[in-house]
């Protein structure tokens, strides 16, 4: 934990074009966003079974050195053990504060990113099931998407999801956009001047709703409701993504001006 | 739940009579605690709050809208760290379970759904548990178990950090943050179980422990030790028998249990006195000490 940050760090996620869904998107995003922000470079490499790699099942998960770490928990504490923080300059209770809307982030909007792909019977046909086992022949590709199916409805069910409606799950995604819109109100961050993994979560999440296709737009229009969101999506963009190839998880128009460094 | 919709209901000041139920299965769909107010029925601890909001009963009404924010926040955050260990606390935990939980519950409710309904509410706690908290690297249940420990405790501390020195999260008057809070930290607390890393844990939060008694006192109008004065409950006069009924019952309950500790091999008791509604996970014999 002691060496420094290595060049050839990589970042391992599902297939971009083919085969990524939105949670997993959002989650990858997420951890890049946090890691541009700790001015660490990392490469994003690609391979579709970055599932099965990962040390805990979930994407995604990064190389360092001869380590392996997923999820942006354990990745910002791991991050935080090699000297890099973005959240010391927080007293406790700004501390807790963030905990507590990372959880309201991965409660709320993760779930029902999941919900939406697995449990939502057209989205599941006309995207999930042909994106996720798309790298592999028929017929291990329904076998894989069936039993990663079965697994998201069971820990939908025991959570108690399982009995929601769209239309509910849509008004639980407004509600927690309506919160994180509140609590950002007209600050450029969640904690005024500087970004924390709050933001890096936030913008990893918000993004990939804003900017992903699905059957209809509704998940995106609960977003675009809050101005304030769009915009703090937009800056993190502009700030952390420019001048990165392919990085982003979404087209970014080329723009002359350069990434800035300075924070 | 039964305790955190029973505090929001005394803070928001709605009238809130508490019907006893001794049949799980006449709720609808199961589920208890259950909501009837002029033939809506209403089931789930969070819808049940948003219908006390509608109708004007409001604790949340001078929060601001960042405030209003934070709350979900932290009741998403209790849910996330807190749950899993109490759920784990009260219906995983082999001694626990046996000797408070099961029969305690299984006391409230006709024969012979007490055979029935205790285990099932025990395999779906652990069911929630491994499959939201089990996966790699985690293999086994015990290093299960350390994580979600680990994680409440965390979450116990943060708590603590944000109610500092002050009397409520927000303030002065309690809003749905301290009912959520106090429905999920008074199970912990109060209640006697054989194993008790928690509560430890807990009381070495003096902040919090001070919280709770402070709710239990105002608002539940119970002494810290539990029992109830004789006196002056702005509420019906049906609520306050109920609490006397509650507070014998809760003498019973402890005699059973010692009894139950030194030889296993003894039935549960029936109680045949008051039979209240059983709560969900979190319920408790300290959800009879309050009204």
């Amino acid at each position: 934990a002691a060496e420094p940050w290595p060049e050839n760090a990589a970042l391992y996620q599902q297939l971009k074009e083919e085969q990524i869904l939105l949670s997993d998107n959002a989650s990858s995003l997420a951890v890049q966003a946090f890691l541009q922000m700790c001015n660490l470079p990392i490469q994003v490499v690609c391979r579709a079974n970055a599932e099965y790699m990962s040390p805990s099942g979930k994407v995604p998960f990064i190389h360092v050195g001869n380590q392996v770490v997923s999820e942006l928990g354990p990745i910002v504490q791991f991050v935080k053990a090699k000297g890099h923080s973005l959240s010391d300059g927080l007293d406790e209770v700004q501390k807790a504060e963030m905990k507590a809307y990372m959880e309201l982030v991965n409660n709320m909007l993760l779930t029902a990113e999941l919900y939406l792909q697995w449990c939502d019977d057209v989205t599941v046909e006309e995207i999930t099931h042909p994106r996720y086992g798309s790298p592999y022949p028929w017929p291990l590709n329904r076998i894989l998407s069936y039993q990663k199916q079965w697994e998201v409805r069971r820990k939908m069910k025991a959570i108690g999801w399982a009995g929601k409606t769209l239309e509910q799950v849509l008004e639980d995604v407004d509600q927690c956009c309506q919160a994180l819109s509140q609590r950002l109100g007209t600050q450029p961050y969640f904690f005024n001047k500087q970004p924390t993994e709050l933001d890096a979560l936030v913008f990893g999440h918000l993004f990939t709703i804003l900017t992903t296709q699905l059957i209809t737009d509704e998940l995106s229009e609960k977003v675009k409701n809050y101005s304030n969101l769009t915009a703090f999506c937009r800056r993190i963009e502009q700030q952390y993504f420019e001048g990165f190839d392919k990085g982003s998880s979404a087209p970014v128009a080329a723009r002359s001006a350069k990434r800035s460094l300075l924070r | 739940p039964q305790s955190l919709l029973q505090a929001y209901a005394k803070f928001s000041g709605a009238p809130l009579t508490v019907n006893t139920i001794n049949n799980s299965w006449r709720a609808p769909k199961g589920d208890v605690p259950v909501l009837i107010s002029e033939d809506v029925v209403i089931s789930q601890p969070a819808k049940i709050l948003n219908f006390l909001r509608k109708q004007k009963y409001n604790a949340d009404y001078e929060l601001s809208a960042k405030q209003g924010a934070d709350t979900l926040a932290y009741i998403a955050l209790l849910e996330e760290k807190l749950l899993p260990a109490l759920l784990h606390t009260f219906w995983v935990e082999a001694e626990n379970y046996c000797s408070v939980t099961k029969p305690w519950f299984a006391s409230r409710i006709a024969f012979p759904l007490s055979l029935y309904l205790p285990g099932k509410m025990s395999r779906e706690a652990l069911n929630r548990i491994l499959l939201t908290r089990g996966g790699p690297p985690l293999y086994s249940l015990t290093e299960v178990e350390a994580q979600i420990y680990r994680d409440a405790k965390e979450c116990l501390n943060l708590l603590s950090k944000r109610l500092g020195m002050s009397r409520f999260f927000f303030g002065d008057t309690p809003t749905t943050l301290d009912a959520f809070v106090f429905g999920f930290l008074a199970p912990i607390y109060k209640v006697c179980f054989p194993r008790l890393r928690l509560q430890e844990h807990l009381k070495q939060l003096s902040n919090l422990c001070q919280f709770c008694d402070d709710i239990l006192t105002c608002y539940f109008r119970l002494t810290v030790s539990g029992c109830s004065p004789a006196g002056q409950d702005t509420a019906d006069a049906n609520l306050q028998k109920l609490t006397q009924l509650v507070n014998k019952e809760s003498n019973l309950i402890e005699k059973m249990d010692n009894n139950l500790r030194k030889s296993p091999q003894h039935p549960p008791r029936k109680l045949t006195t008051l039979k209240l509604a059983a709560g969900g996970e979190e319920s408790s014999p300290l959800n009879r000490l309050s009204p």
